[in-house]
């Protein structure tokens, strides 16, 4: 996050070139210019007031989701229990692409390797178990 | 209160941030007993075994000139909707090859395509900032295009990612640049919920996709270039249920799995992983051999699982296309290593809704349409 804040004025760097040049005449190097005056907010610190307050708001708001999840961790399952579910929801569920499926097996699967009729005349696709050239 | 003392809250608020993040790490961690690899193998999972010809590309749907970005299939099964860097949505009879319509878009920038699930509509967005949504029924303009029916603006980044909610003809979801997801209402074109954005809990970066749990349509997932997940109920959109941290780099590709109580997820860290949607547990990480030479870890740019949810499809920057058997976390094939396999990037794949096929969608500019064309065996 950053705070907005207008440059500061010039003036600070004008009255360090004069003085730059005034003391020339005495010293042959110049003196360092004064420090430049800090940047102010353009609105004299509101907008950054704004900005940081909404910023911890939000930190807050997630400090205390984060508690509540540390509450919920304290008295959930561990993973084993989902990997076991995992595990559980694919049995018995029939899988047309594997070479090995539990059934019923729907004849639609092989639609892609059937004959087919399109709009351009026959076309034919090879069958099941012949390679593809 | 002073700016300086706002500035010293800050600065604790975020120190007990840090804080509690650290404990809940450390809390999950003690709670990873085992993840599905090592759960499977003590039961005594069979891993999969493919002969060389059971996987097979039955069909090359030919025709876009540009790269392929993304691809939707109908819920009745036999067509499929893409988008290609040649400015064209095209629909396909995935059956017979043939295009049904062919549209020119007014950009050409599009990341992001679906159906609607009567199959009449189509959607599609992209780097306009915006979905165009298409009637498919509708008569064709003097050009033979087909007029945009409604265009759903108000998204302040780009298009990543949309898709319908399953059981509603009239409402879609969007995952966009701006870091927010919206749930649209297509009829009016208005936004109904938005997800993020100034509010706490929501991604801080581009999210990249989305998936609608088929299972329970008020929930869904999105991933984000802020390298997390995050679950959403459509129901209260004020506040992320769970954000799934794990992945090193942006998520491009979210997917519930087929029980609706997991989802999966690609990364640029080369990575799958399998989160479970209850607990926030990461259950199994899916992780590409390579060289400890090669710097060049390829990219998971897009996922599916198949409709069992035992084979888990990912589609890598290099043309990979991995078949995972998601119980033993092992690759049993590669589809980019087969014959007639996609010559660059594979940028997006899904399941054919009976699951009997799965497509692919690349930058060599063409789709491909995978089956399995050995002998079955019935149990």
């Amino acid at each position: 996050m950053s705070m907005t804040s207008s440059s500061g004025s010039t003036a600070g760097r004008v009255e360090a070139g004069e003085a730059a040049r005034s003391d020339k005449q005495q010293q042959t190097t110049p003196p360092p210019p004064p420090p430049l005056p800090l940047p102010q907010a353009r609105t004299g610190g509101f907008l950054g007031r704004h900005r940081l307050s909404a910023a911890i708001t939000r930190l807050d708001q997630e400090i205390l989701s984060l508690q509540e999840e540390i509450n919920e961790l304290e008295t959930m399952d561990p993973s084993s229990a989902a990997c076991q579910e995992v595990l559980l929801s694919m049995e018995g569920k029939p899988e047309p692409l594997l070479p090995v499926t539990r059934g019923p097996e729907d004849v639609s699967w092989d639609r892609w390797f059937q004959r087919v009729r399109s709009s351009r005349g026959h076309k034919w696709w090879t069958h099941k178990g012949s390679d593809f050239s | 209160m002073s700016v300086a003392e706002l500035k010293k809250r800050h600065v604790a608020a975020m120190e007990t941030v840090d804080a509690l993040r650290e404990r809940v790490k450390q809390k999950r961690q003690l709670l990873l007993d085992t993840d599905v690899k090592s759960y499977a193998k003590s039961q005594g999972t069979t891993p999969i075994s493919f002969g060389s010809t059971d996987l097979v590309c039955c069909r090359t749907l030919l025709g876009h000139t540009g790269k392929v970005y993304s691809l939707d299939w109908t819920p009745e099964r036999n067509r499929i909707v893409s988008v290609a860097l040649d400015g064209r949505l095209i629909v396909w009879n995935a059956l017979t090859s043939q295009k049904t319509h062919a549209i020119k878009l007014n950009c050409p920038w599009m990341r992001a395509c679906a159906f609607a699930p009567n199959g009449q509509s189509v959607a599609c967005g992209g780097l306009d900032s915006a979905c165009s949504i298409f009637n498919l029924t509708s008569q064709v303009d003097k050009d033979g295009n087909i007029p945009i029916a409604r265009v759903l603006t108000g998204h302040k980044g780009y298009v990543f990612s949309c898709q319908y909610v399953p059981d509603q003809e009239t409402r879609l979801i969007t995952g966009s640049g701006d870091h927010t997801c919206v749930l649209w209402d297509v009829t009016t074109g208005q936004r109904i919920s938005v997800f993020g954005g100034e509010l706490p809990s929501g991604h801080t970066a581009d999210v990249l996709s989305v998936s609608i749990n088929s299972s329970n349509s008020n929930m869904f997932v999105s991933g984000s270039c802020d390298a997390t997940a995050r679950l959403w109920d459509t129901r209260k959109a004020s506040r992320a249920v769970q954000t799934f941290h794990g992945h090193g780099g942006d998520v491009n590709s979210v997917k519930f799995f087929p029980d609706g109580q997991r989802f999966g997820t690609g990364s640029d860290d080369g990575t799958c992983r399998l989160f479970d949607m209850r607990t926030g547990h990461q259950l199994q990480v899916y992780t590409r051999q390579h060289d400890a030479n090669d710097n060049d870890v390829p990219i998971v740019t897009s996922i599916a699982f198949s409709i069992s949810g035992r084979l888990f499809f990912a589609g890598y920057s290099n043309g990979d296309c991995y078949v995972w058997d998601t119980l033993v976390a092992e690759v049993v094939l590669n589809l980019g290593t087969l014959q007639n396999s996609h010559e660059g990037r594979i940028s997006c794949l899904g399941l054919a809704a009976d699951g009997s096929a799965l497509c692919t969608g690349s930058w060599d500019k063409n789709l491909k349409i995978w089956a399995f064309g050995g002998h079955r065996k019935v149990i």
